[in-house]
């Protein structure tokens, strides 16, 4: 990502333009600012946080069912 | 689930396939998490033979299917079925012959981008293809989806970032 596109980037979450498929996201209640670092990230950046995520989100699925 | 390496599995092994549902979302940018891996194949004779071989070290059972119930993920149950829900070593994959929204393989392939995970150039369904293909499915999980697609779309387009 160039600076000029991290700025663009920026400015849209930031300051979503009224009526946009943005604004419409953050009404909805997405995290908009999360896009900031998904898009920095490489495609494969993004597949191992997908895989860790999954990971993390499994031991805490079985920590919960050990629990009950 | 592993990712990058299932991935790497794939292409060695010269199967045809779209990464698509939650695992696009996520090569795509999105924030959202995924536990299970879906990919659309190619139905093709050598294509089916290709992925029964590659998956099979990875020991593919049926998700949710009674233990002992016989299964075997060869190449004449993928040629007899459509889609799989797999349960597998690599942790659990789903493989599908159509996207409702989109139609069979061509037409996924069509709506899909390349994209490089860990050294391996591979097809990832677009974020239009996503939108199209979860507006279609239309279960609440679908559509729960859309507004940060739609979202992610617009700064892709406005931004250049890929």
């Amino acid at each position: 990502m160039t600076r000029d596109q991290e700025k663009a980037l920026l400015d849209l979450v930031t300051n979503p333009p009224p009526g946009s498929e943005l604004a419409k996201a953050k009404e909805f209640g997405v995290d908009l600012t999360l896009f900031i670092s998904t898009l920095r990230r490489s495609p494969t950046e993004r597949a191992r946080s997908l895989s860790e995520g999954a990971r993390i989100f499994q031991i805490a699925k079985q920590t919960h069912l050990s629990e009950k | 689930m592993k990712l990058e390496e299932t991935i790497r599995i794939l292409y060695d092994g010269g199967v045809e396939f779209v990464v698509i549902g939650g695992a696009a979302m996520g090569l795509q940018g999105s924030a959202h998490l995924t536990k299970d891996i879906d990919f659309c194949y190619a139905r093709t004779a050598k294509n089916v033979e290709r992925l029964a071989k590659a998956l099979e070290p990875f020991h593919p059972v049926l998700r949710g299917a009674p233990p002992g119930l016989p299964f075997r993920f060869d190449t004449k149950t993928i040629a007899n079925g459509l889609n799989f829900t797999l349960s597998t070593d690599l942790g659990d994959l789903d493989f599908l012959g159509e996207v409702s929204g989109l139609g069979s393989f061509q037409q996924v392939l069509a709506a899909s981008d390349v994209r490089n995970v860990g050294g391996v150039d591979c097809r990832v369904l677009s974020l239009e293809g996503l939108i199209k293909s979860k507006l279609a499915a239309g279960r609440p999980r679908d559509l729960y989806v859309l507004p940060e697609l739609r979202g992610l779309n617009e700064v892709k387009k406005k931004t250049g970032v890929d």
